[in-house]
C-alpha cells in the first residue's frame, strides 16, 4: 500500500501544472529576475580608477621621481599625459577629475570637490612629504644614502595583520538568493497541503473515498508526505543547480551541509503546509491563500524584499528571527557561506527540526481522528 | 442482515439531522432511500459508513459493529458518492486502478477487476482521458466505476444521477440493476421518486431525519387513501358544476384549470365511470382523458402534508 500510494501521489503532484509552476518554475523565474536586477548593485560597488591628466612640460621632465611614483599607482589612477590646453578641455568636459601640473611647483587643478579629488590630493601630499624628507636627510647627512635610511623613508611597514572573520568576501546579493531558497523550501507547503486535503474527508471528496477504504489512513498519509518531500527536494536541487550553474552564484563549498539544509528546509515546508491544512477547516483555496500570505511574510522578515529587514528583526526583535523558518533557512546558508565555525548553522538546523516536530505532531493528532463532526 | 441501524441520532448544534433513525437492509435487495433535499439521507449514509460522528444509536454491517477501523467490513462495501470523487491528475484507468488498489493489493486480481469495471460502465474508449475531458455523464460513470471496481457485496449509491442527462441516467439505473442481479445488495438514495420506483425492491421514505414510511412500491401506495388521478380535457368547462363532481362518492378533490379538470379519487374501481356518467348528464363534451395511478409523491404528500420536491 505504501509504495502503491507513493507512486500514484508522485504522478498526481507531477501532473499538477499549477503546483509545479509555483514550486519550481516561479522560483527559477524569480532567481533569474534577481540576477538581472541585482547585478547592477555589484557593478555600482566596484572601484573605478580615478581619471587624471598630467601636463607635459619641461618641469615635469626635470622631476623623473614624480613620473616614477605615478607609475606605481596604476591601480589607483587612470593617467593620461597631455598639454595644458587639452587637460583644461578634459576637465571642463568632466572626463578627468583633475590635472597635475608643475609650474614650477607641483599643482593640482580641479573644478569641484569630491572623493576623487581627495584621492589625487592625498597622493600628491604624500609625494611632496616624502620628497621633502629625503631632501632634508641628504642635506643634513649625505651618508644616509649609503646607510639605506633614505630607502626607508619611502617604504611602508604593515604593523597589523588582516585576519578574515569569514570564509568569503561579503556579497550583498547572495542573501537575496538565500531567502529565495527559503521561500522555495516553504513553498513545499503547497505539496504538504495538497496531500492533507487529498486524505481528509472534510476537505475533499476523494478524501472521503480514501477514508472509506480498508487502509490505514496514517500509512496513506506518510506515503503521501514522502512523495511530496521527494518532489520538493528534487525541485530544490534543480533550483540550486540553476542558481549555481547558470547564474553563477556561489554557495560555498560545503556541499554536504548545503544538502542537509535543503532536506531540513524541504521537510519544514512540507510539514508546514500539512499543519496549515490540518488545523484550519476551510476550503483548499482559502488554505492556499493563508499559506502564500504566511510564507511571503516570513520571507519578507528574512530580508527577501528588503535586505536590511533581516538585520532589523535580528537586532530589534531577536525572538522573531528564531521563530521564522524562512529566516532560519536563510541564516543556515549565510552561516555556511560566511562563518568559519558551524555553531550558528547547527543552531538554525536544530530549530528547524523543532518546527518539523511541532508541525508533524499537531498534524498527526488532527489526522488520527477517524470520524468527522461534519462533512 | 446486511445493515441494521437502531435509534441513530445525529445533531448539528440545535439541528437534529437524524432523529432516532432506524433501518434494516436485507441481503440481495435494492433499498431505495427516498426523501427531499435536506431530509438526512446523506447524513445517514455517512454515519452508517463511520465517516461522521453521531450522538446515539448502533450500526451493524454484515452483523458486525461498524467502526472506522472495521477493515473486514469496509473491504466488502462500495460507495458511490453524490459528488464526483476522482483525482483530476489521473486518467480514467489510473483513477479506477488507484481506488481499487485501496481494497485489492494483488496486481493481477486488480487488473482484472479494473478491466471489468471499465467494461461495466462502458468507458473502454476513454481509459486514457483525464476527468476534465469527460462529459457529466461519463464522469458519473467513472465515479461509479471507482466505487464498485473491487466488486463489493454492499454498494451504497448516494444520488448518483444528479445533473446527468436522461440517457446516461438510464444507463446508470440499468447498471445498478445488473449489479444487484450479480449478487450485490444496494442502497440507493435519491430525491427522484421515478428512479426509486424503477429500481428499488423496497423503499424507505425519509423526512426530517427519520423514516416515515417503508415497504415495497405497492405496499406504500396502499397505505394512502388516494387512488388514481383522473385528468379530463373539457370542451365546454363553463357548463361544469364542479361542486357536484366533488360530491361524488370516493372523490377526494377536484380542480378545474382552464379546460383541464383534475380529479383525485379514493380507492375504488368505478371512479372514472362515475365521473364520465356525471359529465354526460351535464352535457359536458370531453376531449382527452387519461388516468394516473398514485405516485410516491402522493404517499409523501399524504404523510407529511408537503410535496416531495418542496
Amino acid at each position: 500500500m505504501f509504495l502503491f500510494n507513493y507512486r500514484y501521489r508522485l504522478k498526481c503532484i507531477l501532473r499538477d501544472r499549477q503546483l509545479m509552476f509555483w514550486t519550481l518554475l516561479f522560483p527559477i523565474l524569480l532567481a533569474t529576475l534577481f540576477n538581472l536586477a541585482l547585478s547592477n548593485i555589484t557593478t555600482a560597488e566596484e572601484f573605478i580608477k580615478v581619471p587624471v591628466a598630467v601636463v607635459e612640460n619641461d618641469q615635469l621632465d626635470a622631476n623623473p621621481a614624480f613620473t616614477t611614483a605615478l607609475e606605481g599607482t596604476d591601480e589607483l589612477f587612470a593617467v593620461q599625459y597631455t598639454t595644458r590646453a587639452e587637460a583644461e578641455a578634459l576637465l571642463n568636459d568632466n572626463q578627468i577629475s583633475g590635472y597635475i601640473v608643475f609650474e614650477p611647483d607641483l599643482n593640482l587643478v580641479v573644478n569641484q570637490s569630491g572623493l576623487n579629488q581627495t584621492i589625487i590630493r592625498g597622493f600628491l601630499d604624500d609625494f611632496l612629504q616624502s620628497s621633502a624628507t629625503i631632501v632634508t636627510v641628504i642635506t643634513e647627512n649625505p651618508t644616509a644614502l649609503d646607510n639605506g635610511i633614505v630607502a626607508g623613508v619611502s617604504s611602508r611597514s604593515e604593523y597589523l595583520t588582516e585576519v578574515s572573520a569569514s570564509q568569503s568576501n561579503p556579497d550583498p546579493i547572495v542573501n537575496y538568493f538565500y531567502t529565495l531558497i527559503a521561500m522555495t523550501c516553504l513553498y513545499g507547503g503547497f505539496l504538504g497541503l495538497k496531500e492533507v486535503v487529498a486524505i481528509q474527508a472534510d476537505l475533499s471528496d476523494v478524501g472521503a473515498r480514501i477514508n472509506l477504504a480498508p487502509t490505514n489512513k496514517l500509512t496513506v498519509f506518510m506515503s503521501s508526505m514522502l512523495a511530496a518531500t521527494t518532489i520538493q527536494l528534487a525541485e530544490l536541487l534543480i533550483l540550486l543547480a540553476f542558481i549555481i550553474g547558470v547564474l553563477g552564484i556561489s554557495f560555498g563549498n560545503q556541499l554536504g551541509y548545503i544538502a542537509l539544509t535543503c532536506v531540513i528546509g524541504s521537510l519544514t515546508g512540507v510539514t508546514f503546509g500539512a499543519f496549515i491544512a490540518s488545523v484550519i477547516k476551510k476550503g483548499e483555496g482559502f488554505l492556499t491563500g493563508i499559506l502564500i500570505a504566511s510564507t511571503m511574510t516570513m520571507c519578507f522578515l528574512a530580508g527577501m524584499m528588503y535586505a536590511d529587514m533581516k538585520y532589523i528583526v535580528t537586532t530589534k526583535i531577536p525572538i522573531l528571527a528564531y521563530l521564522n523558518p524562512a529566516n532560519l533557512i536563510t541564516d543556515s546558508f549565510y552561516a555556511l557561506y560566511y562563518y568559519t565555525s558551524h555553531t550558528q548553522f547547527f543552531t538554525d538546523i536544530l530549530l528547524l527540526c523543532g518546527f518539523i516536530i511541532v508541525f508533524s505532531a499537531i498534524t498527526y493528532f488532527v489526522l488520527r481522528r477517524q470520524k468527522y463532526a461534519s462533512l | 442482515m446486511v445493515i441494521n441501524v437502531k435509534n441513530l441520532v445525529k445533531r448539528y448544534g440545535d439541528l437534529i439531522a437524524l432523529d432516532h433513525f432506524n433501518l434494516e437492509v436485507q441481503e440481495g435487495e435494492i433499498l431505495g432511500l427516498l426523501g427531499p433535499n435536506g431530509s438526512g439521507k446523506t447524513t445517514a449514509i455517512n454515519c452508517i459508513l463511520s465517516l461522521l460522528k453521531y450522538d446515539k444509536g448502533t450500526i451493524e454491517i454484515f452483523d458486525q459493529p461498524m467502526s472506522p477501523d472495521a477493515y473486514d467490513i469496509k473491504r466488502d462495501v462500495g460507495i458511490v458518492m453524490q459528488n464526483v470523487a476522482v483525482f483530476e491528475e489521473l486518467t480514467v484507468y489510473e483513477n479506477i486502478d488507484y481506488f481499487c488498489g485501496l481494497y485489492i493489493a494483488d496486481r493481477q486480481t486488480r487488473k482484472k477487476r479494473v478491466a471489468e469495471a471499465i467494461d461495466f460502465v462502458g468507458l473502454n474508449d476513454f481509459i486514457k482521458f483525464f476527468p476534465k475531458k469527460l462529459s457529466g455523464g461519463l464522469l458519473r460513470r467513472l465515479n461509479i466505476a471507482c466505487g464498485i471496481a473491487h466488486q463489493p457485496k454492499l454498494i451504497i449509491l448516494d444520488e448518483p444521477t444528479v445533473a446527468v442527462d436522461p440517457q446516461s441516467r438510464n444507463n446508470i439505473l440499468e447498471g445498478i440493476q445488473k449489479l444487484n442481479r450479480q449478487g450485490a445488495t444496494i442502497i440507493y438514495t435519491s430525491h427522484y421518486m421515478e428512479e426509486v420506483e424503477q429500481i428499488a425492491s423496497r423503499i424507505a421514505i425519509m423526512d426530517k431525519g427519520k423514516i416515515i414510511a417503508m415497504g415495497t412500491n405497492e405496499e406504500l401506495k396502499k397505505k394512502i387513501k388516494s387512488g388514481e388521478h383522473i385528468n379530463l380535457e373539457l370542451l365546454n368547462p363553463e357548463d361544469l358544476d364542479l361542486e357536484a363532481i366533488k360530491a361524488l362518492p370516493h372523490i377526494i378533490s377536484a380542480e378545474l384549470t382552464d379546460h383541464q379538470l383534475v380529479v383525485k379519487s379514493g380507492r375504488d374501481k368505478n371512479n372514472l365511470i362515475a365521473i364520465l356518467d356525471h359529465l354526460k348528464d351535464q352535457n359536458i363534451a370531453i376531449g382527452k382523458i387519461y388516468s394516473e395511478p398514485p405516485t410516491l409523491n402522493d404517499v409523501f404528500l399524504e404523510i407529511t402534508g408537503k410535496e416531495l420536491r418542496d
